[in-house]
């Protein structure tokens, strides 16, 4: 299969590019409890995005490089053979050349020093972002103001943000479009929001995309991501 | 002999300025080895390794000599060196390969540092069991705490304390065991006395919260010992064979804590060194088994069977020239003949000595897993010696290509003499050191694994052979390979009188994604007659070794004869031989080829307000950035540069950031130049052939 193929037919596109691989300037969520696959998710956004010819900066709180980077390494390695994927080591070299990890500890983590480092990058002309992954981010002490800033900084660079999320099962508080807490008095601030939750009778994880006010997700579409080989499929009702 | 249930053969590793030679020369001391303590001054980057070889100098010891003998409390200990700095790789790796197990050392402050990561890595690969020693706890700034946060976290190591530290910084008194909880604290002038008293009240809480954790990580090894911690009963043999266990399969590591310079913690550091690192027989080790296809047997560590020892470094002393063995099995005996599997050469086992840190002493025999050294044995480093009865070699390792070279030029006749001579030392003790003379520019080249590392042998050459050279401009080993598969068919005939020359090759090249070169026999019929199969192969391999773009080395070609014709009278090996290297070269350049250049993975340390800076200077130099770690006010920044672009980066990287940052570099890849470096370095080809 061909890059150009593979990209037409990658299921996340219709969460990350769009069908038509028009949408730039968005904040999306991916939210569950832990151990669902959210990292998972958000490498393959982010591969999207790269294979999309955009530069992307993962921003991993509380992981380590290494362990960010054999993320990228495994998922494309399961992309590259499931689709039989020509050329995939050249395609590897290239789209890493435009994927950057930014790695934090919890604690050394803050909007500012973020945005401080995306300003280096840019001034310098190190890499431009199309797309940033935010993986590992503590919603549960962060306030609104934040994500506003987040939010104007997406619409001025042009830049597609995705975050996640842990919710807690004991917490039950929505927003009224059904964001779980920690996230649910921030809902609006994002364009997409996808929930997380196990597929009854499946080894599945089914994606529930509960906003999408960008309008890119068709009626009827159904993603899922599969636990063994953890890439998202488009799955069947 | 050594009991060898008694016996332990570590490695100390660390992070240069974490404290190495000096927790060494504490062992020594505590072992009885030495019999006063010195102190090392402050030191960084190269400067350290020539400082403790000045040292040893000065003092007549052998801190850092390739294996150093001590005994503690029934417990025979040999400390192998394992050099700090990644340009060294394959010393480390070798040292590694012969160690059972390894103390691995770490600033209180400095936490987990890049070379603390390369050598981790190498351990991972050996599986190495390692403890981790948290030194420097006296220092201002220390968390041990945090030390132990990153081992998990940046070397993915099941880190748990069996010791908590008793104050810190300055008001570091002794430490709590853990295992046995009790405080410890070190006494008398050198810290030789070790009182035992109950654990200071302020931290009676933590010590029972870090316990736990303890317990809870130990008994994942252990039945019984899960079982006494729900009742309540845990035994401190329990506990220590449960650690023993988990170290030993790599799936837990335990932390020590202390300061060597204030010589706190070193002896129960000792103590778990006998407790928790493997005997030699805990161990396993595969040979080659060079008579059978090279397939990979168990040794036995039984004294009886026939000896294979591995001859792992050598080293020019005071003494003359010592070879360092590791025996795998069987025994060395004073007189016995001995074979280098590698040469077929015998030789017979005049003096065998164990080497202690200030003496050395004349054994008659060495058992197996023991470490002593032979005198004035002609071999290389890597290099295995059989009893004769077997033809084993121990498994051999990767040794990688070197990628970077210069010429040197000795400034006079004398340094002439003494640089060959240094030259030859070097080379047979390390083997990513290689030396030969350029046919064409009759100049002496020296290649190896980095500029360091180049460096670190000149000093070497000037410092102990008295041999000053002229250093020229560094070269970067830059490969050709092709991007595409291409048909030859070429036929190479000559008639000048006599007999002529001819033959036929034909079929195609392709590229190789792993490995070198690769010939493939695809002839059917007896187009070409058996016997210059291997001309072709002879023929193909000849014109790899030059390419035509920069007449640089050929990688990653796959040959292929699938055609081709042969006379009865003119066809020899060297018309085959003709006609392959002709094939070659047509198929060449219709397979697009491409120069490669050997990347660096590098990275750079220092503090986060200077993290823009490094990012830029790498950016610069072609780099590709992967990421960067931040912790608190530290940034570790990882990019693979193009070694082209590394000469001089310890000076600018310096002025960059006030001299705060520091980087290490270590091969990673070949990948193709960029265009437009391909055409200067095509133009520059060109125009030294013109030249010539």
């Amino acid at each position: 299969m061909l890059k150009q193929e593979l990209i037409a037919k990658n299921p996340i596109r219709h969460l990350n590019s769009g069908a038509e691989g028009n949408i730039s300037s968005r904040m999306g969520l991916v939210i569950s409890r832990a151990g669902l696959g959210k990292t998972a998710i958000l490498v393959q956004i982010a591969l999207d995005s790269l294979l999309n010819g955009k530069q992307v900066i993962h921003v991993s709180i509380g992981q380590s490089l290494e362990k960010t980077r054999i993320w990228y390494d495994d998922i494309f390695k399961d992309i590259a053979e499931g689709c039989k994927l020509s050329n995939p080591y050249e395609i590897y070299d290239e789209i890493m050349r435009n994927r950057m990890i930014m790695t934090f500890k919890e604690s050394s983590f803050s909007r500012s020093r973020l945005e401080e480092r995306l300003n280096d990058l840019v001034y310098q002309n190190i890499i431009r972002p199309g797309c940033m992954v935010v993986d590992g981010y503590d919603f549960a002490t962060a306030d609104r103001g934040i994500f506003e800033d987040l939010r104007e900084m997406a619409r001025t660079m042009d830049l597609q943000i995705w975050f996640s999320a842990v919710s807690h099962q004991d917490d039950q508080r929505t927003s009224p479009e059904g964001v779980p807490a920690p996230c649910h008095e921030i809902s609006d601030l994002f364009d997409t929001v996808v929930v997380l939750e196990p597929s009854s009778g499946s080894n599945c994880i089914d994606l529930n995309i509960i906003k999408d006010t960008a309008g890119n997700v068709t009626g009827g579409l159904f993603l899922q991501l599969d636990t063994i080989t953890f890439m998202i499929k488009e799955g069947c009702r | 002999m050594r009991d060898l249930a008694k016996a332990r053969n570590i490695g100390i590793s660390a992070h240069i300025d974490s404290g190495k030679t000096t927790l060494t020369e504490r062992i020594l001391f505590y072992t009885q080895r030495i019999h006063a303590i010195h102190e090392v001054r402050g030191k960084d980057g190269v400067g350290a390794t020539m400082d403790s070889m000045e040292l040893e100098r000065e003092r007549g010891i052998t801190i850092a000599s390739a294996a150093t003998y001590c005994d503690w409390k029934g417990h025979s200990i040999n400390i192998i060196d394992t050099p700090g700095h990644v340009d060294f790789t394959i010393e480390v790796e070798r040292a590694l390969r012969v160690l059972d197990g390894a103390i691995l050392v770490l600033c209180s402050v400095g936490g987990v540092q890049s070379q603390s990561i390369t050598v981790n890595r190498q351990m991972t690969r050996y599986r190495v069991p390692r403890i981790a020693f948290i030194n420097k706890c006296d220092r201002t700034g220390a968390n041990p705490d945090r030390v132990i946060q990153q081992l998990r976290d940046k070397l993915n190591l099941n880190a748990v304390a069996v010791q908590l530290p008793i104050g810190l910084e300055a008001d570091l008194a002794g430490v709590v065991e853990l295992v046995s909880m009790k405080a410890l604290y070190f006494e008398g002038e050198n810290g030789e006395i070790i009182r035992e008293a109950e654990i200071p009240a302020n931290l009676r809480e933590e010590a029972e919260s870090k316990r736990e954790t303890l317990l809870d990580a130990a008994s994942m090894f252990s039945d019984e010992l899960m079982e006494a911690v729900l009742e309540g009963n845990p035994t401190e043999e329990m506990i220590q064979a449960a650690i023993r266990k988990g170290t030993l399969t790599l799936e837990l590591t335990p932390v020590l804590m202390g300061s060597a310079y204030k010589n706190k913690g070193v002896q129960v550091l000792l103590d778990a060194v006998a407790a928790y690192l493997p005997s030699p027989t805990e161990v396993t080790n595969y040979a080659l088994d060079l008579d059978h296809g090279e397939v990979e047997v168990q040794v036995t560590n039984k004294p009886n069977d026939p000896t294979v020892a591995l001859a792992f470094k050598l080293e020019d002393g005071r003494y003359g020239q010592l070879t360092y063995l590791r025996t795998y099995q069987g025994t060395l005996n004073k007189g016995d003949t001995i074979v280098n599997a590698r040469t077929g050469k015998k030789l017979k086992i005049g003096r065998l000595v164990r080497m202690h840190a200030d003496t050395m002493e004349d054994i008659e025999a060495s058992g197996t897993g023991d470490i002593v050294a032979l005198f004035g044995v002609d071999c290389a480093s890597g290099d295995t010696f059989t009893d004769g009865k077997i033809n084993y070699s121990m498994s051999s390792m990767h040794v990688p290509a070197p990628v970077i070279s210069l010429a040197i030029k000795p400034i006079d006749n004398k340094a002439q003499v003494n640089m060959s001579k240094a030259l030859n030392r070097f080379t047979k003790e390390d083997p990513t050191f290689k030396t030969f003379v350029d046919a064409e520019t009759n100049e002496t080249i020296i290649s190896g694994m980095g500029e360091l590392h180049l460096d670190v042998y000149i000093e070497r050459m000037k410092r102990e052979y008295k041999a000053v050279v002229e250093v020229g401009a560094p070269r970067v080993a830059y490969r050709e390979t092709i991007t595409q598969r291409a048909d030859f068919n070429y036929t190479h005939k000559k008639q000048t009188g006599g007999s002529g020359q001819f033959g036929r090759v034909a079929g195609y090249m392709e590229p190789l994604e792993e490995g070198e070169y690769e010939f493939v026999d695809k002839i059917v019929g007896g187009v070409i007659p058996r016997e210059f199969i291997s001309s072709c192969d002879k023929g193909f391999q000849k014109a790899k070794e030059k390419g035509v773009l920069i007449g640089a080395p050929i990688n990653g070609v796959r040959c292929v004869i699938n055609d081709g014709a042969a006379h009865s009278v003119d066809s020899s090996d060297v018309a085959f031989q003709q006609a392959a290297l002709g094939a070659f070269r047509e198929g060449y350049l219709k397979a697009q080829p491409v120069i490669l250049e050997p990347i660096m993975k590098v990275a750079v340390e220092g503090p986060t307000e200077f993290q823009g800076s490094v990012m830029g200077s790498t950016n610069q130099r072609r780099g590709m950035i992967i990421g960067t770690t931040e912790e608190d006010d530290y940034t570790v920044v990882e990019a693979e540069v193009p070694l082209s672009e590394m000469f001089g980066y310890s000076t600018d990287l310096r002025s960059l950031t006030q001299g705060k940052a520091e980087f290490t570099m270590e091969f990673a890849t070949y990948r193709p130049v960029p265009k437009s470096v391909a055409e200067q370095l095509i133009a520059e080809f060109k125009k030294e052939k013109e030249k010539k």
